[in-house]
């Protein structure tokens, strides 16, 4: 009972991974699936340089064990997808939203969800949605210029709550969230 | 750093769990959101042999109504909470205490049982059920067992649970309409812990005036406190005109530390929580019949 083999489905692609009970899902997608974009920090939830999607709401990869993930669908900074990602990454670079690039995924997972759930309305929300993200090179200032610039072109479009996307036992999502 | 070995396990029912714990004895775990223990896995403060753990199980997840208010499964997380997919109890307390805690991805997994467990003397809910008068329903291997969730923490980090009891539910009555709460948090940085955290309830006479208060303080002692003399000296008083100046006495009182202490920090500490009450009465707001939510889910 020390190794589980969690069924995870991973920016589309299905795997079973046989690991240590103790393995991260950070450390699971890093080791074993090679997608090192997810970066680990100071691995007690307060970077956010970790942050990933399961069944489509964020969460931190070092405080979430991959046994927990059975079945779930995970996307990383290398799956994200759709108008919403691409404006941000275009912004990110438009405005030099990131210097050494450590923060960065975790910043863009952060972003996507906030830009998303149109809760990146002004600097103040963005700011205080980026509360649990740090950055130690950008200053912060051109990360809020570019999340407020994606933000604003998604503005006419619906956005999503987030979560209502099908989920499975990550104890989170699940179809009966749709309330 | 990552964590030591240890064996897990993820049982589907309530019964199942409690049998692995009492089975596993004191080496054993339980692992609800992970967003307290991961951290303390992470650096080797605790070691468990075993982890069990509770988000697989479906009858703790979610909210259902029962007579006169509402009960709320045990890995419910914080992020339901904030987004209104569980009713709230509180007519919008819930909702605003939940979207303080920490960070969105910290409350997509935490849960309300692992925070009352956890007994964190500035987190959020134990402050926020105890001044709703909450009961904590909890299931061990001699059976099922309820308490105010006032009587649940017995120190910081400590709370009164054996090792084998889980945390299956809690139950809250609905907030009457016409009552009003406020909930301020005093803290740091967006997303840090509190420095003080202050949840009052009260009705209003006909010219405004506080009525029937109740207030409770997180991070001033191991435990959620009441403010018994705070709440006499609030009486009577319209929320309008009140200052730290105001309500310092009081709260003096209800701490044992006097204004005029030598200790500085003392008396900055004891400021900060005069100005986190003060705020949550100025940002006070009526209860809202809360019909959203409704269905989701039924531990
Ligand atoms: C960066 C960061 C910031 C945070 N900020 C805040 C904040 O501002 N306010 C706040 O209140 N919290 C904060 N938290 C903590 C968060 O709220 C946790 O979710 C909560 O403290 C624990 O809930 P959990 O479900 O994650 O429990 P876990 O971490 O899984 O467990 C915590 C403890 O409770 C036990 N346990 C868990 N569930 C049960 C159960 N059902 N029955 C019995 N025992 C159980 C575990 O054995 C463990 O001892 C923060 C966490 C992080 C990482
Ligand atoms: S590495 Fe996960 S939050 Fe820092
Ligand atoms: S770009 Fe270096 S940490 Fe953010």
């Amino acid at each position: 009972m020390n190794e589980v083999s969690p069924r995870l489905r991973v920016n589309g692609a299905e795997h079973t991974v046989t690991v240590p009970a103790r393995t991260s899902l950070a450390d699971l997608l890093r080791d074993r699936l090679g997608l090192t974009g997810t970066h680990l920090g100071c691995e007690e939830g307060v970077c956010g340089a970790c942050t990933v999607l399961v069944d489509g709401l964020p969460v931190r990869g070092c405080l979430t064990l991959a046994a927990t993930c059975d079945g779930a669908e995970v996307v990383t900074v290398e799956g994200l997808t759709g108008a919403d990602a691409d404006r941000l990454r275009a912004a990110f670079s438009r405005e030099g939203a990131l210097q050494c690039g450590f923060c960065t995924p975790g910043m863009l997972i952060t972003a996507y969800d906030l830009v998303r759930r149109r809760a990146a309305g002004s600097p103040e929300e963005i700011r205080a949605g980026l509360g649990g993200n740090l950055c130690r090179c950008t200053g912060y200032q051109a990360l809020v210029r570019a999340i407020a610039s994606a933000a604003g072109e998604s503005a006419g479009e619906p956005g999503t709550r987030g979560g209502a996307e099908p989920g499975t036992r990550t104890g989170e999502s699940h179809p009966r969230d749709r309330a | 750093m990552k964590p030591a070995e240890f064996g897990y396990h993820r049982p589907c029912e309530v019964s199942e769990a409690v049998a692995l714990l009492a089975g596993l004895g004191d080496g054993a775990r339980v692992l609800g959101g992970g967003q307290s223990l991961m951290p303390e896995l992470n650096a080797r403060r605790i070691t468990p042999v075993h982890l069990v753990d509770i988000t697989g199980i479906g009858s703790l997840r979610g909210a259902r109504r029962v007579a006169g208010g509402v009960r709320y499964g045990a890995a419910t997380t914080h992020r339901m909470v904030e987004d209104g997919l569980v009713p709230d109890a509180g007519g919008g307390l819930l909702a605003r205490a939940a979207a303080g805690i920490g960070h969105r991805a910290v409350r997509t997994r935490g849960t309300l049982g692992g925070s009352l467990a956890y007994a964190d003397p500035a987190a959020e809910w134990p402050v926020v059920f105890a001044a709703l008068d909450a009961t904590v329903e909890v299931c061990g291997a001699r059976g099922v067992r309820s308490l105010p969730a006032r009587e649940l923490p017995r120190g910081a980090f400590r709370s009164g649970l054996a090792t084998d009891e889980i945390v299956v539910a809690v139950e809250v009555r609905s907030l009457p309409q016409g009552r009003w709460w406020g909930l301020h948090k005093t803290a740091g940085t967006a997303g840090a812990y509190a420095s003080s955290l202050a949840v009052v309830l009260f009705d209003t006479d006909a010219r405004g005036r506080l009525e029937q208060v109740a207030l409770w303080l997180g991070a001033a002692r191991e435990t959620p406190v009441r403010l018994p003399a705070t709440e006499l000296l609030l009486t009577g008083r319209s929320a309008a005109g009140l200052d730290v100046a105001a309500v310092l006495p009081g709260v003096a009182q209800d701490l044992g530390t006097v204004d005029a202490a030598p200790d500085d920090a003392a008396r900055h500490g004891l400021r900060v929580h005069a100005a986190t009450v003060c705020r949550a009465l100025a940002r006070a707001a009526p209860v809202v019949s809360a019909a959203a939510g409704e269905g989701a889910g039924a531990p």
